[in-house]
């Protein structure tokens, strides 16, 4: 590949590369979510893991939380400042001509993209029953503040969609195929403008 | 949700080691591969290059595992910029957060590729915290 050539980038959740970010019990896999690794790998993306709010602000051993908890102005700054962080570097890809995307993780209230998790009545004491909080069609917090930054920087919104993992039932195949539609939607579109994908 | 699958064990890994394409030398091993086998998350290292604040929240990371029972290495390579691993500044602030220096092991491109993989692979494998400090964090 020439130096200067357009790339292919991908902006993936922390725990995409590293479960052990995961709040317990989250975790499906002992490190990298290969599936998601090897899918973007074969089409030729390079890596670029973002940062994990949830851990560096509750840290490892957080409870479990939905949307609504985390929505609060402390942890929107925190948000703010770790996009701060990454926001160069994904400036710098654009601005360059990479083709840049974004897969989060589905059904986190931070990473969610196409879904998080919702039960405003969730609080207090930690004793809520299995399985009943709401999946909703929304971003989670984080990405809600890295679409933000991006925006105040003047960038345009990145397509991205997100890894099931966190939807309460995690069903690999599922997440593969969609992903995968993801990716192909991405080559095609592409395709049909007659340009390589990772031409601006 | 099923039982927690997580290896506490996690890698500081500098970018192009992730991203093949450009690292210095085809000669490397399939680092993300030989993480994967072994049971590791990683952490992206940015590339070369001004990144204080991203730094920051890396320490800032690698200070939660390590105060909680996860055992953290580094794996740099020889032939980028401080082996690809910002030591001299990611090391003070480790040390401002109270975090012994993850021991290191750094790939040589100009070995042979096939050592450089056993190398690396026996290094995976033979890291660990103390049985005493797992027993301690890991239920």
């Amino acid at each position: 590949m020439e130096q200067n050539a357009p790339r292919k980038v991908a902006l993936i959740a922390n725990c995409l590369l590293n479960q052990n970010a995961k709040v317990c019990q989250g975790a499906n896999y002992r490190g990298v979510v290969s599936p998601v690794v090897e899918a973007l790998r074969r089409r030729g993306y390079l890596l670029q893991q973002l940062p994990c709010p949830e851990l560096a602000f509750a840290g490892v051993r957080r409870w479990w939380a939905v949307y609504e908890q985390y929505d609060t102005p402390a942890y929107r700054e925190h948000c703010r400042r770790l996009a701060q962080a990454i926001a160069p570097q994904i400036e710098q890809y654009l601005r360059r001509g990479d083709e840049v995307i974004l897969i989060g993780l589905d059904g986190s209230p931070s990473t969610g993209v196409r879904f998080t998790s919702s039960n405003p009545d969730w609080g207090g004491r930690p004793n809520r029953p299995e399985d009943d909080w709401e999946i909703v069609p929304r971003r989670g917090i984080w990405i809600e503040e890295l679409e933000a930054e991006l925006v105040r920087r003047g960038l345009p919104q990145l397509p991205a969609t997100g890894w099931a993992l966190d939807m309460g039932r995690f069903d690999e195949a599922g997440a593969r195929r969609d992903l995968e539609e993801f990716l192909d939607s991405r080559e095609r579109a592409a395709g049909s403008q007659g340009k390589d994908p990772g031409a601006p | 949700m099923s039982e927690d699958a997580r290896g506490w064990r996690i890698a500081l890994v500098p970018d192009p080691l992730i991203n093949v394409g450009a690292s210095p030398s085809a000669a490397l091993p399939d680092v993300l591969g030989a993480l994967e086998a072994n049971g590791y998350g990683l952490l992206q290292l940015p590339p070369s290059g001004e990144h204080r604040l991203l730094l920051a929240v890396i320490a800032d990371q690698v200070a939660e595992y390590a105060h909680h029972g996860y055992a953290v290495v580094a794996i740099g390579v020889r032939e980028v910029g401080g082996d690809g691993l910002h030591w001299r500044r990611l090391a003070p602030l480790l040390r401002h957060r109270g975090v012994a220096l993850p021991p290191r092991h750094i790939l040589r491109p100009d070995r042979d590729a096939a050592v450089e993989r056993q190398r690396l692979t026996a290094f995976l494998t033979g890291y660990d915290l103390p049985a005493a400090e797992q027993r301690r964090w890991r239920l």
